[in-house]
């Protein structure tokens, strides 16, 4: 699995580089993706997900990761909300990373124009935030809240959203773990919340 | 790029043995426009660079080929001084879950990109290590100096500003702080951390601090906490087994260990402790599949030692493979000329010899071996194996000569004296005479060191300098003495004006002083003694 995961971002990478073949890339891009999510679920099964939390820029952490999506959606506005972000947050990279890049990509998808990335506080816990303007979560989703991996039948949507619940739900701090918040606003509005 | 006036002076290099990586990371890295950038495929040639440059940013792959990885590799160039503290090392890899281990480990890059990277990504990464790349600049120099003083002190005046960086400040302080023997303040440090936050790098930190201060037991609980809760946290691991070795528990510290080795493939480090743990446990085939193991995949690499081939050599002969570990021995000897090395594989040699019946050939090797340790400049570990070799022939005249030279060398040195004791007791002297004869030699050293320091103050300056430079001639690696020989040659500078031949006496003490411990506290005096001599 890991390999055909590999080989899939070189075809993404390849398809880059010819330059007329942007559909096909972002189609690459999307397996990759989703094939990086099993291999996670897999290690959750194993008990093989282990949180390293350490101090990160909550600011340059978003910007970092709206680069990723930018070039793959050249249509959709990515901004940034983080005026109100603190200093030093405490989290896995990594796995943050992985889990909110898989929301900023559904969101990307799924917004007709722009997409907003923010990060502030709230009540002690660290709030990253993306949000659409596209249609927003359809109901069934709402109602699970991401926590079963079996709604999966949104176009791969749940298993992403199972893994960021997981995710967040590792993050601990005293009696305090993470989770994640769906809503709909203006459009579908992800938040991940960390102790 | 915002930056592209600053990046056009950056020497950047990149190690990647994909030709289509490095077509696109060469391509990313010019249109943000770095002007001075090399490409090479291979380790090999990435050391040749080395040789020649000193470079700003390192983009390396972790997977080159089936060879050394790139986390091998940065463990060696850290472990030999070979870039600087301030040079930006980022791992690229297509793994998340090698990301996630390297990130906890030992040695760990300054960043990493997981493949399928942008342009756009690639190059705001490189932005922001690049702004904290200046952030730290101070301090890394102070680093590469070790001059961990200094960096405690250019630490602090960044760290009053509680900016995003505050806890990358903390974690170089703590280090610092524990490098400069202020163990209870680095306690004290990563205590009040972990009442903010409960980071696995401060309880680490802590453990390390606590262990210094011989508080074993909670260090002990704190890695394992670590480790529970963060199995992928390699530093810990090696932390655990180092502190479990050395309080005599083999049998905990090879589990740790071997533990560390399901969940990462090792460093050469690890590698180094696991094999020699199981020679000195009796379990010569774990040693010998792990090593052998090691060597195969790092064929040809720099990250090798003489050092590995001699245990691998050893762990065949505890199992009576005499004439394997022959062939390891003689073909180690064609790929490692330097004195040192060639002095580790004649002991291990002559041992194989001996083992073999062959008792000549064993004596001959014990001679090569011997005619490099009268420099006097052995490490203590090369001079104990010596005088093993010397008691399996028969020669305790010259074995005794060795460990007391040892000891002579180390003479402050606890862990050297007990390797000394383990030696003669072996060799079948009663323990409290292995102890005479380890107190008897220290106690000629601080006789000699006495009485060089009771005449330069008695104003005997000549005889002085006379009985301490005989002295640091003939134990080039007892710190105390070199120090000593250096100051009083620069005091006798300052009284009695300058002098070229003994001016440079004293700089060549004063630098192989530096040379071996660059945070020894008689350099301070030296140096102060050598500006009042004004040269």
């Amino acid at each position: 699995m890991h390999d055909v995961k590999n080989q899939l971002a070189e075809l993404a990478l390849r398809l880059r580089k010819r330059g007329d073949a942007q559909q096909e890339m972002t189609i690459a891009m999307n397996a990759f993706h989703r094939l990086t999510e099993m291999l996670l679920l897999q290690r959750d099964d194993g008990e093989q997900l282990w949180v390293n939390a350490d101090s990160v820029n909550p600011a340059d952490f978003l910007e970092m990761l709206a680069s990723e999506y930018t070039e793959l959606f050249p249509d959709i506005s990515i901004q940034l909300d983080v005026e109100r972000a603190p200093a030093c947050a405490f989290f896995d990279d990594a796995l943050v990373r992985m889990a909110l890049g898989n929301a900023l990509h559904n969101a990307c998808r799924h917004a007709r124009a722009r997409v907003q990335l923010a990060a502030f506080e709230r009540s002690n816990m660290l709030v990253l935030e993306v949000c659409d303007d596209g249609t927003g979560f359809p109901e069934s989703l709402l109602s699970t809240g991401g926590k079963s991996p079996a709604a999966t039948s949104v176009a791969g949507t749940g298993l992403g959203l199972y893994l960021a619940h997981k995710i967040a739900g590792l993050h601990k701090l005293q009696d305090q773990c993470g989770y994640i918040e769906l809503s709909n606003l203006s459009g579908g509005q992800f938040r991940m919340v960390l102790p | 790029m915002a930056t592209v006036s600053k990046v056009s002076d950056k020497w950047v290099l990149v190690i990647d043995d994909m030709e289509g990586m490095r077509a696109q990371l060469r391509m990313s890295l010019s249109s943000s426009g770095f002007a001075k950038l090399h490409v090479v495929s291979s380790i090999k040639e990435a050391l040749e660079r080395f040789a020649a440059h000193q470079y700003d940013v390192i983009l390396c792959d972790y997977s080159l080929g089936d060879s050394t990885n790139g986390q091998q590799f940065l463990e060696y160039l850290r472990t030999n001084d070979l870039i600087k503290r301030n040079a930006i090392f980022v791992m690229i890899t297509a793994e998340q879950s090698y990301a996630k281990v390297v990130a906890a480990s030992e040695c760990a890059p300054d960043d990493y990109l997981l493949k399928p990277f942008t342009a756009a990504q690639f190059n705001i990464r490189l932005e922001k290590l690049l702004e904290r790349q200046a952030f730290f600049s101070a301090i890394d120099q102070a680093a590469d100096k070790k001059n961990w003083a200094r960096m405690i002190t250019e630490c602090d005046k960044l760290i009053a500003s509680r900016d995003k960086y505050f806890f990358d400040l903390c974690k170089i302080k703590g280090v610092a702080l524990v490098r400069d023997n202020r163990v209870q303040q680095a306690v004290d440090f990563y205590r009040e951390l972990l009442a903010m936050r409960p980071l696995g790098w401060a309880k680490l930190g802590l453990a390390r601090a606590l262990a210094r201060l011989n508080e074993r037991v909670e260090a002990e609980r704190l890695a394992r906490e670590i480790l529970h809760e963060m199995p992928q946290f390699m530093a810990a691991y090696d932390f655990l087994g180092g502190l479990m070795t050395e309080s005599g528990d083999k049998n905990a510290a090879l589990e740790v260990l071997l533990k560390a080795r399901e969940i990462a493939p090792g460093t050469m480090n690890r590698i180094r402790e696991l094999s020699t743990l199981a020679v000195s446990m009796g379990k010569p085939e774990l040693a010998e599949s792990v090593m052998r193991e090691t060597l195969i995949q790092h064929k040809h690499s720099p990250v090798r030692q003489a050092n590995d081939y001699a245990v691998l050599s050893r762990a065949l002969l505890d199992q009576g493979k005499t004439q394997e570990a022959l062939t390891v021995v003689q073909d180690a000897k064609k790929s490692f000329s330097d004195k040192q090395s060639q002095l580790a594989l004649a002991v291990t040699e002559c041992g194989v010899h001996r083992a073999a019946g062959n008792d000549e050939l064993a004596h001959a090797a014990l001679e090569r071996a011997m005619a490099d340790a009268d420099s006097g400049s052995c490490s203590a570990d090369a001079l104990v194996a010596m005088a093993d070799a010397c008691f399996a022939l028969g020669r305790e005249e010259e074995a005794t000569r060795l460990l007391e030279q040892a000891v002579q060398n180390n003479h402050e040195d606890a862990a050297i004296k007990d390797k000394v004791h383990a030696a003669l007791v072996a060799a079948g002297r009663d323990a409290s005479e292995a102890t005479a004869l380890i107190e008897a030699s220290a106690a000629e050293v601080i006789r000699l060191n006495n009485e060089g320091v009771r005449r330069a103050q008695a104003g005997e300056l000549a005889e002085a300098i006379e009985l301490l430079s005989d002295a640091a001639d003939r134990l080039p690696n007892n710190l105390q003495i070199l120090g000593n020989a250096a100051l009083v040659i620069a005091l006798d500078l300052a009284r009695n004006g300058k002098d070229a031949d003994k001016l440079s006496r004293c700089r060549i003490y004063r630098e192989s002083l530096l040379k071996k411990s660059p945070d020894h506290p008689k350099l301070e005096q030296i140096d102060g003694m050598l500006r009042q001599a004004k040269v």
